[in-house]
């Protein structure tokens, strides 16, 4: 019990905590330094990540394969397995040549019908990609380490989509991988990225290991993001899911952790008071929260209703929700577009802003013609996210007067009932609640949530030709200047006809221990240029 | 004997039957498409539908349930629709921790509640009785998972006498392995104490009153001789029987002790199957529940013929 | 061996199974006989109290979200302190005995009733016995928290829906319960007498058969409703149980469980209300065995 206090007594308690303990197994501590153990945000349930587009297994893909092109911190993106490029003058034809020395995991170099076969399948999932494949002429590869891509109209947009961070991202696996069928699951997990994916060590639901691949040939510029030399400084990653949150926390106090991707913010004072752990923003990016409303059936296919509904509800009571009293966290956001980035504006945002008006909003109701009919609301409660937002969406509704068929379910029945398009009481709804990623929301090519093109719209299926129409405009925009412009527009019919509520930004914290370096803030756990010392 | 064994074996296969078919129907009306969890949030719903056919998920009810059983009938549990991997790799996987768990548990909690379920028995009315039965019932009453709390809060974060989370295989050491389960076990064991320390003492209150016992304490048998040489033999027909029915219980208990302390096990396992609707993988380890516990109850049976040499199949 | 005359109840002579309660001493000297019972009925009527007048004890709406003022600690204006979406924790604690009670008791009753039919027809009906109990023995191999996770599944979390999974994991255990007792009632010699008699099955099972399996029965129940209310709060911590809206005691540690190293108080309130009433109930229970079988009253 002495010993015990004593020990307490030394500065480097964690690293005693170890040996404080009833037993003090002598592992060799370089082999605990070369071992990264990590707690991710989610189990990886699968890794394919063409077929399965959740973040985690985008997170976990970005160690195993690599790609073409990739995002750096400023959003721009740069060459990565790619040596150069070249676009014709009519802007119909991309050349795409490799760099020399790259090399799959099974020992086989990388080729540009890897290439050809990698991107073939990528377009046929990813919404960039289905653009590009529909006016396609031919994608071929001419030799080794070229790849000759024809189009029928110029893609200005081209290595944008080819690096960007959004799911699914256009990683290059070998072709006979590459050739399963975009909507089948790939069971070989083979890439060209610096670290090897352990399949035998891989117990879904509970662990996902990785080893350093030392044929990797890393780029010599400095790694930013996915782009940049990706320099590996640790032998094996080991990603333990952790599904309880009080857990991981308890885990990386002790040590028994080293990086935990998402602590939810009530830990994050508690962590802090611990010397050995380092706790900072995850992603500047942030997140945007948001519900749907579905514009196909009452009340909500009258845009008083929607606009109601924007008017007295208060973005703050959602973040408080999602984040918990640190007001670093979040930021209200009157419009779509991620915050920081180019893009982001606030035109036609006033409904958003000021003191709520719960009394407008009745009225406008009112006008709106509704009377009393039960909305059904879906809200996942598997999604902490998710949950907490359906929470105070009730309780919004049930001040507006309205009254809410609340559905709780999960989030695989969210997925499933959104997608139903028949009346509300006939399996439909009127309302469910999700979220994205910042990265997800730089722009309207990825950022499908706010295009309103009826039938092919997301789930809610708003139609709102101007909103169309400056999407149309930002493609074919030639400069800053007129992207900014056709966004400003956009956000502004956006909002105006409620395509969907955003009910704020926010941002997460990551935490580490301090023996662990080379931590940055990204929209994704950045692995490259993370030691660890013992 | 040996009839007897051929014969409840092949009992079973009703039971699994029927397990097989229920959880099976269960499933096709349940709500909920695990092709709209894979296919990810910017997924179009053709997308979903296209995911949805290669799974096979578009089909009747009585062709998929009809192609489950001949794979089973083939040694095939098929392949998990999120994972891609075989269902039965999977639940070998997650066999160990389980197992660990559940023995580890079992033989803590048989060996702590008998004696003192015996102790209650021998000194019933009196202080030490009602403080057994006290906690007994007490065990019984709070949930797993406050226990679990407690014992990872003092154990583990004040005192950092153990790990907080996490299993060890046991192939990388016995004490290594050991420390990981000794918080899950002794918080999963508390129920499961309870239960049995009631049992033993109810059974043993009524062995004690038999004349046999009150001639052996004529005989001059010694206390100690006669609780549990005489006794406890005699009464251990009803213990032996909770402890089997006990095993339900446990399995329930190791869903929310495996999550609490991160313990990849089979409860954790079934649970995320459960909640992302990976059919598969559910009907596997339903299976396989079940075929424990026809086996525990087998076991159970067989043990009368060792305990009570009255029964005899 | 003399036989009953049919259409009228005979009292059996089966120690074993019918102790006669005497109660004629009334309630007080039952009580003092029996503490415990004493003791969980006082802890039980306590907690049907608070469910009832849960209104009228200083509470707020236990759904009002106040985001502002969230996770605070217990204090003069929130006794329980509030939760993480600003909640008054007092309210949703004395709101939740109201779940917690109406799972425990429906699921008793349910389960009841419904393995008491399923038991009597399998203890009499020789051709229904294989087919009952072989379903009986399917659901019983699946642990009940499963099988309630799994019924959880195919509904949407309500209070009804809860109430029906754990019902349908508890009724095998009532059913075989019931069996057993019949099966042992059908070798006793009144009840030939009856069958000999000509009296039909309907009737043996209504005026024989009943009256000696609800004692064993209530005792059962009580232990189910305790179960019952345990299984609750489980389905809500992982996730698969009543609307988190829904003011549950298991909701309430859900939702803190996170949190209990740095807002223990969140979840210790409503842990301390859950366990007493468990508690209640399993005394209770505990006590009423001893009362009908005084071989079992020895010591507590």
């Amino acid at each position: 019990m002495d010993r015990r206090t004593l020990l307490k007594g030394f500065a480097a308690a964690g690293t005693l905590a170890a040996t404080g303990r009833l037993s003090a197994p002598a592992l060799a501590q370089g082999a605990a330094a070369r071992t990264l153990r990590f707690v991710p945000q989610a189990n990886l349930a699968n890794f394919d990540p063409i077929w399965g587009t959740q973040y985690v297994v985008r997170n976990a893909s970005a160690m195993v394969w690599d790609t073409l092109y990739g995002m750096d911190e400023k959003l721009e993106p740069q060459r990565q397995m790619a040596e150069g490029e070249e676009v014709s003058a009519d802007g119909l034809t991309w050349t795409f040549r490799l760099r020399p020395g790259l090399k799959f995991h099974d020992g086989e170099p990388v080729l540009a019908r890897d290439v050809a076969a990698s991107l073939e399948r990528w377009t046929a999932r990813d919404q960039m990609g289905l653009l590009i494949r529909a006016i396609q002429q031919e994608l071929t590869a001419t030799d080794d380490r070229t790849v000759k891509w024809v189009l029928k109209k110029p893609f200005p947009k081209m290595l944008l989509a080819l690096g960007k961070i959004s799911t699914p991202i256009a990683f290059i696996m070998p072709e006979r991988i590459a050739k399963t069928d975009p909507f089948k699951q790939i069971s070989e997990y083979i890439g060209s990225g610096p670290m090897r994916f352990v399949k035998n060590d891989w117990v879904p639901g509970a662990k996902a290991a990785f080893e350093r691949f030392p044929d990797y040939q890393p780029r010599s510029e400095p790694g930013s993001w996915l782009a940049g030399g990706k320099k590996m400084l640790v032998e094996r990653i080991e990603w333990v899911v952790m599904p309880d949150p009080a857990t991981a926390g308890a885990a990386l106090q002790s040590g028994e952790i080293d990086w935990w991707e998402n602590p939810i913010s009530d830990l994050v004072p508690l962590l802090r008071k611990n010397r050995n752990v380092a706790v900072d923003i995850a992603d500047p990016l942030g997140n945007i929260g948001s519900f749907r409303m579905n514009h196909l059936y009452p009340p909500f296919n009258d845009v008083r209703a929607r606009r109601a509904v924007l008017l007295a509800m208060s973005q703050e009571d959602y973040m408080r929700a999602i984040v918990g009293d640190d007001d670093n966290l979040w930021k209200p956001l009157p419009g779509f577009f991620t915050p920081g980035t180019p893009l982001y504006t606030e035109e036609g945002g006033e409904i958003l802003k000021g003191p709520r008006k719960l009394d407008a909003a009745k009225k406008l109701l009112a006008e709106s013609g509704y009377a009393g009919q039960p909305v059904t609301c879906l809200v996942a409660q598997d999604q902490p996210i998710t949950k907490a937002q359906g929470d105070v969406t009730a309780d919004l509704l049930k001040r507006l007067g309205m009254n809410v068929d609340f559905a709780a379910i999960d989030w695989g029945t969210v997925g499933a009932r959104r997608a139903v398009k028949t009346p509300p009481g006939q399996g439909g709804w009127q309302m469910f609640h999700t979220w994205h990623s910042g990265a997800d929301c730089i722009n309207p090519a990825v950022a499908i949530g706010v295009r309103a093109n009826g039938d092919k719209a997301w789930f809610g299926w708003p139609e709102v030709p101007e909103v169309e129409a400056q999407v149309t405009a930002w493609y074919e925009a030639k400069t800053a200047g007129e992207e900014k412009a056709a966004i400003g527009r956009l956000n502004k019919a956006a909002l105006d006809n409620v395509v969907y509520a955003p009910t704020g930004f926010f941002l997460g914290y990551q935490a580490w221990r301090k023996n662990v370096s080379g931590v940055v803030k990204g929209p994704l756990p950045f692995f490259w240029g993370v030691g660890k010392t013992a | 004997m040996l009839a007897y064994v051929v014969r409840r074996v092949i009992a079973t296969v009703p039971v699994m039957a029927v397990v097989a078919f229920f959880v099976f129907s269960l499933l096709y009306i349940a709500p909920g498409d695990p092709a709209a969890v894979i296919a990810g949030d910017q997924a179009t719903p053709a997308d979903v539908e296209r995911i949805r056919q290669s799974l096979g998920l578009d089909r009747p009810f009585l062709i998929r349930f009809g192609e489950w059983v001949w794979q089973i009938l083939h040694g095939d549990l098929g392949t998990s629709i999120f994972t891609n991997l075989p269902v039965t790799t999977m639940m070998a996987q997650r066999f160990e921790p389980t197992l660990s768990l559940m023995l580890i548990t079992l033989t803590f909690a048989v060996s702590v509640a008998v004696p003192v379920g015996v102790l209650a028995a021998w000194k019933a009315g009196t202080w030490i009785d009602r403080v057994i039965m006290g906690f007994a019932i007490f065990g019984f009453s709070v949930p797993v998972f406050v226990i679990a709390y407690l014992l990872a809060f003092v154990f583990a974060l004040e005192l950092e006498w153990l790990p907080v989370q996490g299993y060890t295989p046991l192939a990388e050491g016995i004490w290594p392995w050991f420390e990981n389960l000794i918080l899950p076990a002794v918080a999963l064991g508390c129920v499961y104490m309870a239960l049995i320390a009631r049992i033993t003492r109810a059974a043993m209150l009524e062995v004690l009153q038999q004349d046999y016992i009150r001639t052996a304490r004529a005989k001059g048998i010694g206390q100690g001789g006669i609780l549990f040489v005489h006794a406890l033999k005699n009464a251990s027909v009803p213990i032996v029987t909770v402890i089997g029915i006990g095993v339900a219980l446990l399995i329930g208990g190791a869903v929310v002790t495996e999550s609490v302390f991160a313990i990849p096990g089979l409860g954790r396992l079934t649970v995320d199957a459960i909640l992302r609707r990976d059919y598969p993988l559910i009907q596997g380890v339903v299976l396989l529940f079940s075929f424990v516990y026809v086996l525990v109850n087998l076991l159970v049976d067989l043990s009368y013929t060792l305990l009570d040499p009255r029964i005899r199949y | 061996m003399t036989p009953a005359p049919p259409g009228i109840a005979v009292a059996p002579e089966l120690p074993d199974l019918l102790p006669a309660v005497n109660l004629g001493r009334g309630a007080v000297g039952f009580l003092r006989r029996h503490p415990a019972v004493a003791i969980g009925g006082a802890l039980l009527l306590f907690m049907l109290l608070i469910a009832v007048f849960a209104p009228y004890l200083g509470t707020v709406d236990p759904t009002a979200l106040a985001p502002a003022r969230r996770t605070r600690p217990p204090s003069a204006e929130h006794w329980f302190g509030t939760d993480m979406l600003g909640r008054d924790l007092y309210s949703r604690v004395i709101y939740g005995a109201r779940v917690s009670l109406l799972v425990g008791f429906s699921v008793a009753a349910f389960a009841s009733l419904v393995g008491l039919a399923i038991g009597l027809v399998a203890g009499f009906v020789r051709w229904a016995d294989a087919v009952l109990m072989r379903v009986m023995d399917g659901l019983m191999s699946i642990p009940p928290i499963l099988l309630a996770v799994a019924l959880m599944a195919l509904t949407r979390g309500s209070v009804g829906n809860v109430i029906l999974a754990i019902t349908i994991a508890e009724i095998p255990r009532v059913a075989r319960l019931v069996r057993s007792v019949v099966l042992s009632l059908r070798e006793q010699p009144y009840v030939d007498a009856a069958v000999a008699a000509g009296t039909r099955t309907p009737m043996i099972m209504l005026r024989h058969i009943l009256p000696n399996t609800l004692a064993p029965m209530t005792v059962q129940a009580t232990y189910i409703c305790a179960s019952a209310m345990i299984i609750e709060a489980i389905l809500s911590f992982i996730g698969a149980g009543t609307p988190p809206i829904t003011p549950s005691w298991g909701n309430i540690m859900a939702e803190g469980r996170a949190l209990w190293q740095v807002k223990p108080f969140i979840v210790f309130f409503p842990a301390v209300f859950l366990s007493l009433t468990v508690l209640s109930v399993n005394l209770l229970g505990d006590g009423w065995r001893d009362a009908l079988d005084p071989r079992m009253a020895k010591g507590l």
